[in-house]
């Protein structure tokens, strides 16, 4: 006799949907909006992420060695700053390297370079890059704490104003995301409250024909998923719009070509929001039929 | 089967409705319970149920002491009972069968097990023809029908019911109280508060009186008491 009764479940739960048509809409309606702000804010985010990632890679920091370190001490500098954590890539360059590309820049003016060749003036030096913008200060620190390191040559007001925007984003997103999976619990759970009150006759006769609490809940979180995954799909087909043409705009501006930077562009995030959204629609359906139920599964 | 030891119920109002109340109701008997409006019938009922809970005493129910029963195991308590009450309770938007049928899909019965046996307690209480049919289009005492289909057809092995005519002239109240009757023949306990002195008197069955909240009279016979 025992029978899992999904499809019953389910069944009560899209005929509650159509019922309500206009609370469901509205709360669709408004579940929309608040995914698509969230949505804006995790695409800015991401991208931003995606931007740190790239300039990491490009970024780095000159470490000038002393004049008098011997080319042994040079090979194990190398080693020992490969080491520390944070660090990706170390070049050498050696005095020569660095009086070439000197010599490349000022191609123009190379008569004030012409002694330079017998009396080189410039340093040796590792260029050093980072996996994580985060660690630049850490790093720093630990290469001036080696033997033979003169000095740091870095632009470090990039990457920390880089690094704290991102972080940022993530505070203002996480803050933004807690706010708006509020206001959505409460306004799906204000739906569904109207659909337990319209059947609360039904759910006092289930309640004497022996149902347990959780088969009344049954069709009412089913309601809530519904709502949840309605409003995801509808939202990310409008933020799949919105952000394509402006993404299209942004790549052909010409700031983002001259800095050689790449955004993402729609499909490449596409599988992650749907995730998140659909997630983030079914948490929602889900809590907010709970709390909307708590009244009436007393007796 | 249904067994009270020294129960008593006040309301949070104060209002004490039931007093000091022991009486034991054995498998497969059929009782009344009568008494004047107010006397506390009701609450009987819901202390059955477990709908209210009792102040002080014990109720003990298929061999089980429930008086301390955890909430999530009340739904199977209410699955040895069927329950009818006098204003029917049936869900307008739903036909006769599926009214019918909601109360197997609450205890999870199989598909095939809820086909077999709607029809089969729809036949038993005279409503074999009314399957299709919405409650609005029914007459009260067909309504009623229905209500005691619904009750029966998990099979429960006590019938609880609250003035179950009290809403339907005397002939109909006579047809209801017969399929009573016959569900008790088939070995279903039965309780039925109500107010119908005749049919009582002319049923001889036993009867347990109530007044203001205490048992006055517990014997076979009739509405009133003659001792
Ligand atoms: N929920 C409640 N809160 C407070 N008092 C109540 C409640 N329910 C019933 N009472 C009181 O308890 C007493 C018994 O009521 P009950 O409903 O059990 O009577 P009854 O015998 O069923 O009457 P009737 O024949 O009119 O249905 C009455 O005085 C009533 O006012
Ligand atoms: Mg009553």
């Amino acid at each position: 006799m025992k029978y899992n009764s999904f499809g019953y479940l389910i069944g009560e739960g899209f005929r509650s949907v159509a019922k309500q048509k206009k609370m469901t809409s509205a709360s669709i309606i408004i579940m929309c909006a608040t995914m698509f702000i969230f949505g804006a804010f995790y695409l800015i985010g991401e991208n931003v992420n995606f931007i740190m990632g790239q300039v990491e890679s490009q970024q780095g920091m000159r470490v000038i060695l002393s004049d008098d370190t011997t080319d042994d001490e040079i090979t194990s500098l190398k080693t020992k700053i490969s080491q520390i954590d944070g660090v990706n890539q170390v070049t050498f360059y050696s005095k020569e390297d660095n009086l070439a590309s000197i010599k490349e820049q000022l191609s123009e003016y190379l008569e004030i370079l012409d002694t330079y060749d017998e009396d080189n003036p410039f340093p040796d030096a590792y260029f050093v890059t980072l996996t994580d913008l985060n660690l630049n200060d850490s790093v720093q620190e630990q290469i001036l704490k080696l033997d033979g390191v003169e000095e740091i040559v870095a632009s470090d007001d990039t990457i920390s104003s880089l690094s704290s925007v991102a972080h940022g984003i993530q505070m203002g997103t996480l803050g933004l995301l807690i706010i708006l999976i509020i206001i959505s619990v409460f306004i799906i759970s204000y739906t569904i409250k109207l659909t337990v009150y319209a059947r609360r006759k039904e759910i006092s006769i289930m309640k004497y024909v022996g149902a347990t609490n959780g088969f009344i809940r049954g069709p009412f979180i089913v309601e809530g998923i519904i709502i949840g995954v309605i409003s995801a799909v509808i939202t990310l087909g409008i933020i799949g719009l919105a952000y394509n043409s402006v993404i299209n705009m942004m790549l052909s501006s010409v700031v983002i070509q001259r800095i050689n930077i790449t955004l993402y562009s729609f499909s490449d995030i596409f599988a992650r929001l749907l995730i998140v959204y659909v997630l983030l629609g079914i948490g929602i359906g889900i809590t907010g039929s709970i709390i909307s139920m708590r009244k009436y599964l007393k007796v | 089967m249904i067994e009270f030891r020294n129960v008593s119920k006040s309301y949070t109002t104060g209002q004490e409705a039931v007093h000091n109340a022991s009486f034991n109701i054995e498998k497969g008997e059929f009782a009344f319970l009568v008494g004047s409006s107010g006397s506390g019938k009701s609450t009987l009922i819901k202390l059955i149920l477990k709908e209210e809970e009792p102040t002080s005493g014990n109720i003990i129910i298929n061999g089980k002491d429930i008086t301390f029963l955890k909430p999530s195991r009340i739904p199977y308590l209410r699955r040895s009972m069927g329950i009818v009450f006098q204003d029917f309770r049936l869900l307008p938007d739903k036909t006769v069968y599926d009214n019918v049928a909601f109360a197997m899909h609450v205890v999870r019965a199989t598909p095939k097990h809820i086909r077999r046996q709607v029809p089969m307690v729809l036949a038993q209480v005279g409503l074999g023809d009314k399957a299709k049919v919405y409650p609005n289009e029914l007459s009260g005492g067909e309504q009623q029908r229905v209500a005691l289909a619904r009750a029966i057809v998990n099979n429960p092995s006590m019938l609880i019911a609250d003035e179950p005519t009290g809403n339907l002239d005397p002939n109909t109240a006579w047809d209801i109280m017969g399929i009573l009757n016959d569900i008790n023949l088939r070995g279903t306990t039965v309780v039925v508060a109500t107010h119908a002195k005749e049919i009582v008197d002319q049923m001889k069955k036993r009867v347990i009186r109530i007044d203001k909240g205490n048992i006055v009279r517990d014997e076979k016979g009739g509405y009133d008491s003659e001792v």
